[in-house]
């Protein structure tokens, strides 16, 4: 440790740091001391004295001279009943010699049945007893005494006996006996044992250098006026200035603190909601629950399009239906879907379902909320999001939540074409992923046309899928009564949130672990 | 999205062997064309796995198509299918009973001779078959296809139909004969598919002109006839199904996925007993494709590209487009294998697709416009800020829950809250119905973290369902705000402080109306109202919803809407 200024060190030390030290002081001819030693000159109470012990070893004050290991004996649960009632090897060996002397004789069985021992016990018992000549099995199973002792039985009573309530330096045992114990006492893989053998540390401590010097400034000065807190009473009538304030040790760990803050995942989604009011979108809402009309319908799905089924989507159990869809949203939807009405397509030519349009589900598209605004008269040109929580009938798992965010949106003007929808996905890459590299590739979406995928080069994880995009059939729009090019837009955000948040189980998004969320940082 | 195996050799051989389309990282490249992804590949074995994207074009959804669309590009030679082409009438007939109008009405059929089955070919037909049948046409309810061996059928053969008791036959799999009933009832493919008959008395069945079944469609293929082996070399093929264009679309794909592989094709006569959209007598194959007519400059201002005339032409021709001679307005046709044109928009995305997405410069978008949060999103957040501001960790939740959690472990049932938006078609129950509150979604976090140390300050600002009998859609989405302390002497007060500062923030004047909540601790819960109206709960949350929790924490909170403070302003 540097050279300190003692009389800086003198005055952050805390009142039990004095008493240790001034423990020392008292004793310093007879070098180093021991724990028991410093509790007995100091008069702390362990717990105090292992804090004051840490602080001084921290600051350097004090230093371990020595470290002795002293193995201890001392009996176990088992131990102790088996003081009281005997173990297994001595119950045996006691009960063939009883029977011997009556003439009756016992099989391995019996032995088991009488003593309710365990099978284990039992024949490791046997085992041990046969091993030394003091038992023997005679043909029939039956067991005999020898007349010959047993050491180990004699060793374990003695042993029983000394650590019966008093724990004990296993050096203190003679050689058998400590053999005894050592191979009875509780090992890794087994803990049905009589005896434990714990390491005891045994420390000596020693003053350093700069602690002999506070020690001796202590022993010649005194102890400081110790006033630690500033108080409203010190500061009204200015008794501050003749108080000594004690030093902290401002490099100790602090007491944790929560704060208030909000959710990660909220930090993330929040960063993307201003990068998209930043670029001059609106936010759009719309209901969980919705119409097949908006969900699906307006969105040119046909009705039998095979991601429609119950197996796909979540349908509402009561009520079944919504009131009849406004029109004249149904009747040209219909009409687009049927003959393509009068948007120059021949449409899916099948017969449109007009209940079916009616029917419940949980949103399964953050697009129904698009579709939405398209029908509510839009701003031309115009820019909306929607940040959407959707619901698809999914086995949760790593890769699948119940509920999730989709990030979506449109943007409407007169002059949007392909190179446009290309251009705003370009931003999105640079804005949105920070990426410096990003390709489009042809995609299929049941409402654009054309459709793209956008792919980015992200820093830790290679390409990856940013976000779907297209150009909304005429389908779509002109039955909502949009007569301009409108893109579609939708970004996959949660792959990135995921490693921005140090997360691998996409249901841990919405996670209802605290300690998890008060510990994630959120760097992005 | 189907997802297709295809044996690197057999694609390298359909490519005409074509060097610079050879390696699996070579063929990647030329993946966009068909919308397709590598999803991997395994060298041992040569097998590559392929997504295709597009769910209208299930002529891509094979090793011929992807082979034929990449082959297109690369040579611009199209394929020469002369079946489609009207000529003699067809030698060999299928007719149709009546009756089958009601039941499986169309059918469609063609003859392939010359190509000796290979290994990896029969894999790729039965893969192709099933992808077919089961996705574009809906298990088979649609579209269904069969196979057989042609030279054991004698012509014509009829497509009639039969009660479940008159016809027996050893179906695939098994070597006795059974009734049709009984495969309905005993065949595996029998009780897969046997829904799709349902209801019917009389079921549909191919029989020859001696009378051996062909198979009973859509459930399953005689062993004898329809059990097609490599080395096989002459084929007849059928499809049958509900839509006649859906059913024709499907053999024209099956019969140049084998022109392809070097059969030559038959047509064959399908006679109806009356008129249908394409005829009473119906030669198929068949290219029902119909010219349009797109000026060029539609197709340039959609893609924001200056083309000529002859740049979209090449473009649309080698994506296998057939065009008329007239250079403006277009006159395209689909080739016979597609039938995805429904809009001007879906040649733009072709004519895009075939010069490729990467030969476009992306255009910034110029117009100008305002962004903006919506006023309840502006709410939320200022909302967010003002619980953080008071030492609340903001928590985010699942929306769908279930009963037991909502209702039951809330003291709820049989109160005025124990009406839920449920789901019909429930995947678990642990994700069953929407959240009509926040709270219980504060509590399965206190549930799980009582390692975490206290004092716990939490809230969650959120959408919920609330059931409406009155509402457009029987229930109205709300956003929701619900804040919990849990510590040793969580109590009202503390909780009530934190709603005071709160409404104080929002500057929205608020009483507390003494009553009753079966969650909370009586005496010790209010009716949070603004101007009258209820707004939501505040309390100490009761030591049995706790208990059911297995909280042992004690807890005070409150959750309020946060629409109707919007309304106000």
């Amino acid at each position: 440790m540097a050279h300190v200024d003692p009389s800086a060190m003198l005055d952050s030390l805390h009142p039990l740091e004095v008493k240790v030290l001034t423990a020392f002081t008292k004793t310093l001819e007879k070098g180093p001391l021991r724990e028991e030693h410093i509790a007995q000159a100091s008069g702390l109470e362990p717990s105090q004295l292992n804090m004051a012990v840490e602080w001084l070893l921290a600051k350097g004050l004090i230093r371990v001279e020595s470290e002795t290991l002293t193995p201890i004996a001392s009996l176990t649960k088992i131990g102790e009943r088996y003081f009281e009632k005997y173990s297994p090897i001595e119950r045996i060996l006691s009960t063939v010699r009883g029977a011997d002397r009556t003439g009756k004789r016992l099989t391995i069985g019996e032995l088991q049945a009488k003593e309710e021992l365990g099978p284990t016990e039992v024949s490791s018992a046997i085992g041990c007893l046969k091993k030394e000549g003091a038992l023997r099995v005679v043909p029939g199973g039956f067991v005999e005494a020898t007349g010959m002792p047993s050491p180990t039985a004699e060793a374990l009573r003695g042993a029983l006996k000394d650590l019966h309530g008093t724990p004990r330096d296993l050096a203190s045992f003679p050689e058998a006996t400590r053999a005894v114990i050592e191979r009875y006492s509780v090992k890794r893989g087994n803990a049905n044992e009589p005896f434990r053998i714990d390491d005891h540390v045994q420390r000596h401590y020693g003053l350093s250098d700069n602690g002999q010097t506070a020690a001796a400034m202590l022993a010649r000065e005194g102890p400081p006026q110790d006033v630690s807190p500033l108080t409203p009473e010190l500061l009204k009538d200015g008794a501050w200035r003749g108080v000594r304030f004690r030093k902290y040790t401002i490099s100790l760990r602090p007491p944790r603190v929560s704060m208030g803050r909000r959710h990660p995942y909220r930090e993330f989604l929040d960063l993307v909601k201003r990068k998209l009011v930043s670029m001059g979108f609106q936010e759009m809402r719309g209901p969980l629950v919705e119409t097949e009309f908006w969900n699906m319908d307006a969105l040119f799905m046909p009705q039998f399009h095979p991601a429609r089924n119950i197996h796909d989507v979540y349908f509402v159990k009561e009520p079944t239906h919504a009131t009849p869809v406004a029109e004249p949203f149904l009747s040209r939807v219909a009409a687009a879907h049927q003959n393509g009405g009068t948007t120059g397509s021949t449409g899916w030519r099948y017969t449109y379902d007009r209940e079916r349009a009616r029917r419940l589900v949980l949103r399964s598209q953050g697009t129904a909320v698009s579709a939405r605004t398209l029908a509510a008269t839009p701003q031309i040109p115009g820019k909306y999001f929607s940040i959407a929580r959707c619901f698809r009938y999914d086995h949760v798992d790593a890769t699948h939540a119940s509920d999730f965010f989709q990030i979506e949106g449109i943007v409407l003007a007169h002059d949007i074409n392909f190179k446009i929808l290309l251009g705003l996905l370009d931003l999105f890459a640079r804005e949105v992923a920070q990426a410096k590299e990003s390709k489009f590739l042809p995609a299929y979406f049941p409402f654009t046309e054309p459709s793209v995928e956008l792919h980015v080069k992200h820093p830790r994880l290679g390409w990856i899928e940013l976000g779907g995009a297209g150009l909304f059939r005429p389908e779509v729009t002109k039955p909502l009564g949009v007569d301009v090019p409108v893109i579609a837009w939708g970004l996959g955000l949660d792959r990135m949130a995921m490693v921005a948040l140090g997360l691998h189980d996409i249901r841990d998004l919405f996670s209802p672990d605290l300690d998890r969320i008060r510990t994630t940082p959120g760097r992005f | 999205m189907p997802t297709v195996s295809v044996n690197l050799l057999d694609l390298q051989g359909l490519l005409g062997r074509d060097p610079s389309a050879s390696t699996p990282e070579q063929i990647e490249t030329l993946l966009p064309l068909v919308k397709g992804e590598l999803k991997d590949w395994d060298s041992a074995s040569g097998e590559l796995r392929i997504e295709l994207q597009d769910s209208n074009r299930p002529d891509l959804w094979c090793v011929e198509g992807i082979a034929r669309q990449i082959r297109l590009k690369r040579t611009t030679a199209a394929p020469a299918y002369p079946f489609f082409a009207e000529g003699e009438r067809p030698k060999r007939k299928v007719v149709v009973a009546p009756g089958l109008a009601e039941v499986r009405p169309y059918l469609a059929a063609c003859t392939a001779v010359g190509y000796r089955m290979t290994d990896a070919g029969l894999a790729q037909l039965i893969q192709t078959q099933e992808k077919l049948a089961d996705i574009f046409g809906h298990k088979r309810r649609t579209v269904s296809i069969g196979i057989y061996r042609l030279n054991q059928i004698v012509f014509p053969v009829s497509y009639t139909l039969v009660g479940p008791d008159e016809a027996r036959f050893a179906p695939l799999g098994f070597s006795e004969k059974l009734t049709l009933r009984e495969i309905l009832n005993v065949h595996p493919k029998g009780q897969d598919y046997g829904g799709i008959l349902a209801g019917h008395e009389r079921l549909p069945l191919l029989r020859d002109a001696e009378g051996q079944i062909l198979s009973f469609p859509p459930i399953i293929n005689s062993q004898q006839i329809g059990e097609v082996v490599p080395g096989d070399d002459a084929l007849f093929v059928e499809v049958t199904g509900t839509d006649h264009r859906m059913v024709v679309l499907t053999l024209n794909i099956l019969a140049v996925n084998l022109a392809d592989r070097g059969a030559t094709i038959q047509p064959v006569l399908v006679e109806y007993p009356t008129d249908t959209e394409l005829g009473q007598a119906v030669r198929t194959p068949r290219d029902f494709g119909r010219c349009h007519s797109i000026p060029a400059g539609a197709i340039e201002s959609a893609l924001g590209e200056t083309l000529d005339a002859a740049q979209i032409r090449q473009a649309l021709q080698s994506y296998g487009y057939e065009l008329g001679p007239e250079p403006d307005p277009l006159s395209v046709k689909l080739p016979p294998y597609r039938n995805d044109l429904m809009h001007l928009v879906d040649v733009v995305e072709d004519v895009a697709i075939s010069r490729g997405y990467g030969s476009f410069t992306p255009v910034m978008p110029s117009q100008f416009t305002v962004g903006s949060l919506s006023p309840l999103e502006e709410c939320a957040d200022r909302v967010r800020d003002l619980m953080v501001g008071m030492g609340f960790q903001e928590i985010m939740s699942n929306i769908l829950s279930s009963r037991a959690d909502l209702i039951d472990r809330m003291r709820l049932t049989g109160s005025e809250w124990d009406r839920l938006v449920e789901v019909d078609n429930v995947m678990v129950q642990t994700y069953a119905s929407l959240r009509h509150g926040l709270l219980p979604s504060l509590l399965r976090v206190e549930e799980s973290s009582s390692r975490a140390f206290y004092p716990h300050r939490i809230f969650e600002v959120g959408e919920a369902g609330l059931p409406d009998p009155g509402a457009e859609l029987g229930s109205r989405t709300v956003t929701m705000l619900a804040g919990l302390v849990a510590h040793a002497k969580a109590n009202f007060s503390e909780i009530h402080s934190c709603l005071d500062l709160l409404m104080f923030y929002l500057g929205c004047a608020y009483t507390l109306t003494p009553s009753s909540h079966p969650s909370f601790l009586d005496g010790r819960v209010g009716r949070i109202e603004v101007d009258g109206n209820p707004l939501g709960y505040i309390g100490e949350v009761h030591p049995e919803v706790l208990e059911q929790w297995q909280v042992l924490m004690p807890c005070a909170a409150f959750e309020l809407e946060l629409d109707p403070l919007l309304k106000r302003e």
